[in-house]
């Protein structure tokens, strides 16, 4: 189809019209409208859950959309178009899971698939390969060789060679989702230079990001999503982080529901994090946790958060610092944090949560062999019974033990994943996004749990990016950035703004104590 | 100098030890004709090598090409006794076969996603079976034909100072290189077994890939069988049975990793004449024919774990390495 | 258990009634007594490898190993009772506990250098069969005592032959390790996810090294009773047992991906093996054919299975196959 001249003349690029999508039933984009400008820097920002992935996956391809027109640079993109189509007519792509192949070189990631030949024979041309990478890369001034291995590059510039790529296939739109969470700083800047760069040349960028400071420093224009509907679309003027974080969370709720009171449980602490460090990952991690006490600990993608989480649980070690455990010392260790009533209930809830393959009672019970077997023979009766127990605590649905935990849905799974640990003497729940991908229904039940466990005197560290939950669920909340602890909310009320902007390093006069 | 390079060093080194220790031992062993008989020994399974190492770079595995060598002689040897079709006509034909067979293998394993060794394994069996029914049989019982067609023992045949078979390989090997290194499927090749998804992601049509590599080292057996039945001057049914973990401790040998992605036809070809100095060496040294196996499993398992363990250490070594960068950029932050 | 599992055991008890009923009609031969014994000797010594080697598939693994395995320890306990003379008791006794630790190195070098089980198991076999023909010299050896010895495997108590015991009591062994124990639900969550596994405290490489060791250990128990039986060490008696292991094991319910396994399944396998081996043998089919059935068995049986629950999300384990899983999307992206 010939390029509409008059999409050109007013320089729009791409033009979405009420897309609709809808997953199991479950709506996550409601006719949502997004419109990108030719050479344009674009950010698109939400909470989790508020449809930013999902809209990109329709554009690029991934999914088709319910219903809803896309134009792109002229063309019209039919409802279930496919990857390769939206990769040929210019929409390039950049996800966190880089696609580059190990064990090529800069310039055969770029040309992958499209390498140069020599003329007749079919056999790669590489001086022409090298020489035409080198060249992009110049036209760039990108820091990089053409001719070296992609494992001898840093994280930022194998992003770089990922531009390259989208770029070489005569990209005109290059999304990128969450590019700087694994960069440092000075690798940040550099990312944002190349990013004028690509505008400056004509091309689009739409910046997916979490991080406002970022958003504000770069973008001409900021699309705000929330719960699958579109907010606003704001113009360079009248970008600043607080708006748009303001316009991110924007629930008209009475006050007694935006601001939640903090309280500092008092007694003796159950368990002490003191100077905790893992270089390269988080730094001087300090907090104490009091019996019955609920804990948030908020930040961006990236800031430590899980990897804290991780080293206290025994996962990962680390290189300085002490965990003592009611007042001991307390070296930490898989095993011993079972054995001590730790139980962690991780990010990713279908890799590392549950085993999908086998029903509910050997999901429970692999957790609490000890409890149900006697001299290494296990009861199944027990073991039954223990399902039966976390299935009613947890109103786990279908109540059906024999069930295969991979066919229940997303909140139920959880529910397993908790419930293994509920049936247990839990001294110390840790949860890693408790409620990500859950129904709204479970969600309540799993808030209800934790508070229950909480009276009962468990106490619970609370890893989360949904505000809401955590202004909502926890005593306290300590926020980690780029690896440290910037801010503790401990008294005092505080709003999923505040949360926020303390994560994204905004910080305002008239704190809370500090 | 990287892993890799070193590592090829190594394995050099190893292989002129190896040379002097045999000739010191036995000095009948650096005689033109043993050498000749040893290269020619090295080029007749070497051919199959140089297509597994295709198959291997991808991260899969064929464990079949004994038998497609067993049922490929077995096809020459009926067209031999039983038709009056030249040998240049039905050679093509032979190949042929490993080729489909190959393409049989690769099918099963994409398409209804089937783990790689399982699919070969029942492969393996179904064609050593068939291969003894279509032997050519007297009275009932399988006949040691012998072969006297000479257009089909030139393949077997010498060739100046050397063999057929040892320039046929070498070339091969050559063509083998270019089609690994130069050509847009040998870098899909590398793509599909270094890092699958980002394969797909780029674009890479790995089903169309791997049914390929099947195909090609399907082929290489079919081609070797030829040679081997032709030099032998007879084929019986069992001939190439049990022959893969040979043929794959050669290319393990050389260089190629199990995980896919790294390995090159130079290593294979280096890891092929190690091996055949090892298997000539057992025999001229008079020891135990059983040793073979013996040393060839052990030594496939003692590379095997050597070059993943130091594979993994280097993989640490670059993620402390990351690590460390990334915590002395968040100390110069804040400074 | 599921209804669905319940039904699909059944479903195979049905297959092997209903195979065994159909060669019974048309070769009233198959119910002979003799024909039955040789269909019970090679489904015995089958059915006990099975046993053992269930517990590397279920782990993700595998082992290609058995079959040699088997071959040595009918060529050790050979060499110990009537080379060196010992008793046969601490004889059997070594010859075990010999066959457990081949199984403990491939254990251990698949759990703690990382390296696949198949090439692990395959260069073994490799290198064991060329141990047994080196300590054999190659050779058929005719065992001819200890009578004890002999009678382990061509004797009988109360008209059944002693292997039969030999099988049904290991096998309900390995069924009640399996399900009931500890260990049992340590191998299938590790074969599940071994990343969970560990979360929850298991600990995964030592439950790999058990399973290879339980592998090799009933691989040799069955190359025991194989010498007694054919009254005979031959190092090349027991070589491609593994494939018809495999078979019993996969269309018994094992999945080859891990996760999932049946002991009694296997059995019913082995036997329906055994069956379709005595089949073709009545119906004059030789021997050497008999992989080309088997090789269409285990493909069709694979296929059939890949319909089972796996959820499309769910990442595969590192080698068995290459094929992506798309993550789908959930609601909350």
């Amino acid at each position: 189809m010939m390029a509409n001249i008059e999409s050109q003349a007013s320089s729009i690029l791409l033009e979405c019209h009420k897309i609709t999508k809808s997953y199991s039933g479950v709506v996550v984009l409601r006719e949502v409208d997004f419109s990108l400008k030719h050479a344009e820097i674009h950010a698109l920002v939400g909470e989790n859950g508020a449809g930013k992935s999902t809209l990109i996956k329709v554009i690029t391809g991934v999914t088709p959309r319910d219903s809803g027109t896309i134009v792109f640079d002229g063309h019209d993109l039919p409802v279930d178009h496919t990857k390769a189509a939206a990769l040929n007519l210019g929409i390039g792509v950049i996800y966190q899971e880089l696609s580059l192949i190990p064990g090529l070189t800069v310039a055969q990631n770029i040309f992958l698939t499209r390498e140069p030949l020599l003329p007749g024979i079919g056999l790669i041309n590489y001086k022409k390969m090298n020489a035409d990478a080198q060249a992009l890369i110049d036209k760039y001034k990108f820091p990089l060789k053409a001719t070296s291995p992609i494992e001898s590059l840093s994280i930022a510039h194998r992003q770089l060679v990922e531009i390259l790529k989208a770029l070489s296939g005569n990209a005109k739109l290059i999304i990128m989702d969450e590019p700087t969470s694994t960069l440092t700083s000075s690798e940040t800047t550099l990312l944002f230079e190349i990013i004028r760069q690509l505008k400056a040349s004509g091309v689009t960028v739409v910046y997916i990001s979490h991080r406002m400071e970022e958003v504000y420093a770069l973008s001409d224009r900021v699309t705000v999503l929330r719960d699958g509907k579109l907010v606003t679309v704001l113009e360079k003027e009248q970008i600043s982080p607080a708006e748009i974080i303001r316009l991110m969370i924007g629930r008209t709720l009475t006050a007694d529901e935006t601001k939640r009171a903090m309280s500092r449980k008092n007694g003796k602490p159950v368990l002490e994090v003191k100077g905790l460090t893992s270089v390269g990952r988080f730094y001087e991690i300090s907090f104490s946790l009091a019996k019955g006490e609920i804990l948030g600990i908020a930040g961006l993608v990236g800031s430590g958060r899980t990897e804290v989480v991780r080293a206290i649980f025994g996962i990962d070690p680390f290189n300085t610092g002490e965990v003592l455990l009611n007042g001991k010392p307390y070296k930490p260790s898989v095993s011993r944090a079972i054995a001590s009533g730790f139980g962690l209930v991780p990010e990713d809830r279908r890799q590392q949560g549950i085993m999908a393959i086998i029903p509910m009672t050997k999901n429970i019970g692999v957790t609490n062999l000890d409890t149900i077997s006697k001299v290494s023979w296990v009861s199944g009766r027990k073991e039954m019974a223990l399902c039966h127990l976390g299935i009613d605590l947890l109103k786990i649905r279908p109540k059906n033990p024999d069930i295969n935990v991979g066919n229940l849905s997303g909140g139920n799974q959880q529910k397993v994943v908790v419930g293994k640990w509920l049936v247990r003497n839990l001294k110390v729940l840790i949860i890693d996004e408790p409620t990500a991908g859950i129904d709204i229904g479970a969600k309540d039940e799993l808030y209800e749990t934790i508070q229950r466990l909480a009276r009962e005197g468990v106490s619970v560290i609370c890893v989360s990016s949904d505000l809401p939950e955590l202004t909502r669920l926890v005593d306290r909340i300590i926020v980690l950035r780029e690896g440290r602890i910037v801010k503790e909310f401990a008294e005092g009320h505080v709003t999923e703004e505040d949360v926020l902007k303390a994560s994204s390093g905004i910080l305002e006069g008239g704190n809370h104590d500090n | 100098m990287s892993i890799s390079s070193l590592r090829r060093l190594i394995l050099i080194l190893l292989l002129i030890v190896l040379g002097v220790a045999l000739s010191i031992a036995n000095p009948a062993f650096l005689t033109m004709g043993n050498l000749m008989t040893l290269l020619q020994e090295a080029a007749l399974y070497g051919i199959v090598a140089l297509g597994m190492t295709f198959v291997l770079i991808t991260a899969e595995i064929d464990i079949s090409i004994g038998a497609v060598i067993a049922i490929t002689s077995m096809v020459c040897v009926n067209f031999l006794v039983h038709t009056q079709i030249p040998v240049p006509l039905f050679v093509p034909v032979a190949v042929g076969v490993g080729a489909l067979i190959g393409v049989f293998n690769g099918f099963f394993i994409t398409r209804f996603k089937l783990p790689d060794f399982i699919v070969t394994l029942a492969t393996r069996g179904i064609l050593s079976g068939l291969a003894i029914l279509i032997a050519v049989k007297e009275g009932g019982f399988v006949s040691n034909v012998f072969i006297q067609n000479p257009v089909y023992l030139w393949f077997g045949s010498e060739l100046g100072p050397t063999h057929v078979v040892t320039i046929v390989f070498f070339l091969l090997a050559i063509g083998a290189h270019f089609l690994l290194k130069h050509t847009r499927f040998g870098t899909n090749v590398y793509a599909t077994g270094a890092n699958i998804n980002a394969a797909r992601l780029s674009g890479v049509n790995t089903n169309r890939t791997i049914i390929g590599v099947y195909a090609l080292v399907g082929t290489c057996a079919s081609l070797a069988a030829i040679f081997i039945s032709s030099r032998m001057m007879t084929a019986l049914p069992e001939l190439g049975i049990g022959q893969e973990m040979d043929v794959i401790a050669s290319v393990v040998i050389g260089g190629t990793a199990f995980s896919g992605g790294i390995g090159d036809i130079p290593g294979t070809v280096l890891g092929v004449l190690f091996l055949a100095l090892i298997k000539n060496g057992i025999l001229k040294l008079g020891i135990s024919p059983f040793l073979q196996p013996i040393v060839i499993g052990g030594l496939i398992v003692v590379t095997v774990v050597v070059d993943t363990w130091y594979r993994r250490l280097a993989e640490r070594m670059i993620s402390q390495a990351a690590l460390r960068r990334r915590a002395a950029a968040n100390a110069a932050a804040r400074a | 258990m599921t209804i669905k599992a319940f039904l699909a055991q059944f479903r195979l008890l049905f297959i092997v009634l209903a195979l065994g009923a159909v060669l019974a009609m048309i070769y009233p031969r198959f119910l002979t007594a003799s024909n039955l014994m040789n269909v019970l000797w090679s489904v015995c010594v089958i059915a006990i490898m099975c046993t053992g080697a269930i517990y590397t598939p279920i782990t993700g693994g595998i082992d290609l190993s058995v079959g040699s395995v088997a071959a040595i320890a009918s060529i050790v306990v050979n060499h110990l009772m009537n080379v060196m003379g010992m008793p046969m008791w601490p004889s059997l006794l070594i010859t075990l506990v010999i066959g457990t630790v081949i199984g403990l190195v491939n254990g251990v070098v698949v759990a703690k250098f990382k390296v696949t089980g198949f090439i692990v198991t395959m260069a073994a076999k490799t290198y064991l069969f060329g141990l047994a023909m080196l300590i054999s010299n190659g050779a058929m050896i005719g065992i001819y005592e200890p009578k004890a010895f002999l009678f382990i495997g061509t004797g009988r108590v109360l008209g059944i032959p002693v292997p039969v015991y030999i099988m049904l009591v290991i096998t309900v062994l390995s069924h009640f390790l399996l399900k009931n124990t500890v260990f049992g639900r340590q191998v299938i969550a590790v074969g599940a996810n071994d990343v969970t596994a560990k979360l929850s405290g298991v600990d995964p490489d030592r439950t790999r090294m058990i399973a290879y060791s339980i592998s090799s250990f009933t691989a040799t128990l069955a190359g025991i009773i194989l010498a007694s039986l054919t009254q005979q060490a031959y190092a090349v008696a027991a070589q491609g047992y593994e494939f018809n292991v495999i078979i019993a094991l996969v269309v018994g319910g094992t999945s080859l991906l891990g996760g999932s396994g049946s002991v009694f399944g296997a059995l019913l396998g082995a036997i329906l093996v055994g069956f379709i081996d005595n089949g073709l043998n009545l119906m004059n089919v030789p021997s050497a054919y008999h992989p080309i059935v088997t090789g269409l068995v285990i493909l069709g049986a694979l296929i059939l299975n890949t319909g089972v629950e796996r959820p499309k999300w769910l990442k595969l384990p590192a080698r068995p196959t290459k094929i992506v899983t798309r993550v789908e999307p959930h609601p909350g992206d």
